[in-house]
């Protein structure tokens, strides 16, 4: 069976408020999709539903062709953003617990909580209280709880937040490796970067709508180089003068490096002669493609700009 | 493994691994047998111990003798006739307890006993010293009158009462009041389990909630199925608590009268040193009465229709909201219908068969305390019992299937305080 995940036409609504609206999208199995969008955009309606928590109120949510159910709750990991385990119950216990809710038998869970937990360099704390773990501590937990029954479909929101590096990089390496083990993988996030460094593919939602969506390297490829990475030495005032005259957008900035948006044709060499004039020393000047930061200020901010950011009702809060 | 049991499992087993419910399952019932063996060990003991000397000054001359007479082991009279100031400073010494005065006058029918005494309290030696004296009075003025023998006896006829009831085995002589404090007691008890376990459904819920584990939770199981799961783990927990309870108290009335007679010496009843156990708990008048196991397995199976009926709308509260303050306002109403049968329970206690309390102890709401009650106290027809449990299980069912509705929209509910509406409207479209 291919583990395909497909959402197709998706719309959920809560009282008058829309919040998923005519949704489609695929997720295909070995490869990360990257599910993007600001607060309120509809991310965790949508995941609520892959999840079989809620049910769309049109459309269909299916993995692997057959229309997502009880059965595909077994198959399926989640980590939601706002992490929780019980507070009380030791970690040991905590792991078998939602081990054999996804259906897993006590032995075989057992086993599978030593493995992971030994990966994760935590095979101590199997008798400890949950709540005597560090935050950290508790994330990784959870993450192990979220693939101790070897699920098929993965769904990550935030994974990396609250780890430290180190943590960080191990849990980056297991994701990668859980999908070439040809996993399905979504995975949500705001933190730009690291979609960038996970994902192959993306979906945008704004505003419960997709914006923008495909492969990453297309997506990226369809904003065309038109942006420039500039790290310099000396007064950036310059920059601020190009932004007045609408010739650029700035991106990323700091006190040294600065990410152009070129607009409306300005040619590259514009920037380069200007700040030639300006600085004390140019270290990198490179035309590149957008980052995906960049790409999502724009394509969320256009929306924005055509006036269809209607305040949310405040009961609304709660679904988003 | 269907999902309901998983969820039954975990919820039981991490409550009853706690120290704390170990350390209450053990120690309430030395509690509760405490609390009904030590009244009267007490009792026993303090009329043993306390034998007040009351000196009395008996300025009529006539009647110390039939006050000296009187004497028993709470009250001795001896007559005084030293300086009243003497006798003061006796008491004060503590010599007598106390001493009363009764002047000339009395015998007229005239004038006042003035008792002095050194302390405080001793209200029923009082009461004793008051009988005590009238009596005496009364004799004594009778037979100044001249009166009979045969209507001096009829004067001082006294009437015993003796309480018999009937039930359908015969009849049982004596312990009304008995069953009156065990029926009392045990809708005392229902109502208890009903808020305590109840109230654990609740946070339980709440804590789900709260922590946010809940997301992951529904993600792996059915709402439904982790309610049941949690109100049926919860509900064993207390099942097992109550069931250990019930033994242990059982065992304890069983046993009470062998062990409250290794404290009483026979010497001082005035019986021989190898009295029989039955002879010393019948010559301090305490008895314990057998109660039908029946009147248990009922207690039990209404505590489990009580506690399901109630847990549920618990249950659904505690997933609609965050936190313990505004759980208040939306408790308000179940609260209201666990208090109302406290409330009956005394009228229903004095007229167990009266038109009222058969209808209230048939009302699914309040039935798990009232008819409870009720079949502590007297013989209830067994249609009445039946039917008012086919009416506790079956709302049982219709609150659950809503409770399941509003738990699974309220679950996943955060920001706003929800209020009764919202509850509602959550039942009617989830």
């Amino acid at each position: 069976m291919s583990h395909t995940l497909s959402i197709e036409h998706v719309t959920k609504r809560y009282g008058r408020f829309v919040a998923v609206d005519d949704v489609t999208f695929e997720a295909q199995p070995g490869r990360i999709l990257g599910l993007l969008g600001p607060n309120g955009a509809g991310k965790t309606s949508t995941i609520r539903m892959i999840a079989n928590i809620t049910a769309p109120d049109e459309g269909s949510i299916r993995f692997g062709g057959r229309e997502v159910g009880p059965w595909s709750q077994e198959l399926m990991g989640y980590l939601p953003e706002e992490r929780g385990l019980y507070k009380k119950l030791k970690v040991g216990a905590q792991l078998l617990y939602l081990a054999e809710l996804k259906g897993l038998p006590t032995l075989e869970a057992k086993k599978r909580i030593r493995y992971w937990l030994d990966r994760f360099d935590a095979e101590s704390w199997a008798g400890k209280k949950t709540e005597e773990l560090s935050k950290g501590m508790q994330q990784k937990i959870q993450f192990v709880a979220t693939i101790l029954h070897d699920p098929a479909l993965l769904i990550l929101d935030e994974p990396f937040s609250g780890l430290d590096p180190l943590n960080s990089e191990l849990l980056r390496e297991i994701i990668l490796e859980l999908k070439g083990e040809n996993r399905t993988i979504l995975f949500a996030s705001h933190r730009m970067e690291q979609v960038e460094q996970m994902c192959d593919d993306i979906c945008l939602i704004s505003e419960g709508r997709i914006v923008l969506q495909g492969a990453l390297r297309d997506v990226k490829r369809s904003f065309g180089r038109n942006t420039v990475l500039l790290d310099f030495e000396g007064d950036g005032a310059f920059l601020d003068d190009l932004e007045a005259r609408g010739l650029v957008r700035l991106g990323a900035r700091s006190v040294s490096r600065v990410e152009i948006n070129l607009l409306k044709d300005t040619p590259p060499r514009l920037i380069l002669e200007t700040a030639m004039r300006h600085v004390r020393e140019i270290h990198r000047f490179e035309l590149v493609e957008p980052s995906l930061n960049e790409i999502f200020v724009r394509t969320v901010g256009k929306q924005a700009a055509a006036g269809q950011t209607a305040p949310e009702p405040a009961a609304a809060e709660s679904f988003s | 493994m269907p999902k309901i049991w998983i969820v039954l499992k975990s919820e039981f087993l991490r409550r009853v691994q706690s120290k704390w419910f170990v350390g209450i399952t053990l120690l309430a019932p030395l509690f509760i047998i405490a609390l009904m063996v030590l009244p009267s060990l007490f009792m026993y003991y303090a009329s043993q111990s306390e034998q007040r000397i009351v000196g009395v000054a008996d300025e009529t001359g006539v009647l110390f003798p039939a006050l000296e007479a009187a004497s028993d082991e709470q009250l001795r009279f001896v007559a005084i006739d030293e300086p009243e100031a003497d006798v003061r400073e006796a008491v004060r010494a503590g010599t007598y307890d106390g001493y009363v005065v009764l002047p000339a006058s009395l015998l007229e029918g005239d004038g006042a006993v003035t008792y002095y005494t050194g302390e405080g309290g001793g209200f029923s030696a009082r009461a004793r010293l008051q009988s005590v004296v009238e009596r005496a009075v009364e004799q004594q003025r009778l037979a100044a009158q001249n009166v009979p023998p045969d209507v001096l006896q009829i004067v001082n006829t006294s009437v015993p009462v003796r309480t018999i009831q009937l039930t359908e085995a015969g009849e049982e002589v004596g312990n009304s009041e008995f069953y009156f404090l065990v029926g009392f007691l045990m809708g005392i008890a229902i109502y208890l389990a009903v808020f305590i376990y109840g109230a654990q459904v609740m946070h339980g819920a709440m804590e789900e909630k709260n922590t946010r584990v809940i997301e992951v939770i529904v993600s792996s199981v059915r709402p439904f199925d982790l309610l049941m799961g949690k109100v049926l783990g919860i509900g064993v927990m207390g099942l097992l608590q109550m069931t250990i309870w019930s033994l242990l108290v059982l065992a304890g009335l069983t046993f009470a009268g062998s062990i409250l007679a290794q404290f009483i010496n026979p010497a001082d009843l005035n019986l021989p040193a190898d009295a029989s156990q039955e002879a010393i708990l019948q010559a301090v008048e305490l008895q314990i009465p057998a109660l039908s196991p029946l009147v248990f397995v009922w207690f039990i199976l209404f505590f489990v229709g009580g506690y399901l009926l109630y847990a549920s709308l618990f249950a659904a509260i505690g997933s609609a909201v965050e936190q313990q303050q505004d759980a208040q306002s939306l408790m308000a109403p179940v609260t209201m219908l666990v208090i109302i049968p406290i409330l009956f329970m005394v009228s229903l206690l004095e007229s167990p068969n009266a038109p009222l309390s058969v209808v209230l102890s048939l009302i699914p709401f309040f039935s798990p305390i009232l008819m409870m009650v009720r079949i502590a106290i007297t013989d209830v027809p067994l249609w009445q019992i039946l039917l008012s449990y086919v009416l506790l299980i079956a709302t049982f069912i219709a609150s659950i299937w809503i409770s399941a509705r509003i738990y699974r929209v309220g679950v996943l509910m955060y920001g706003k305080k929800p209020g009764f509406r919202d509850l509602i409207r959550w039942a009617r479209h989830a």
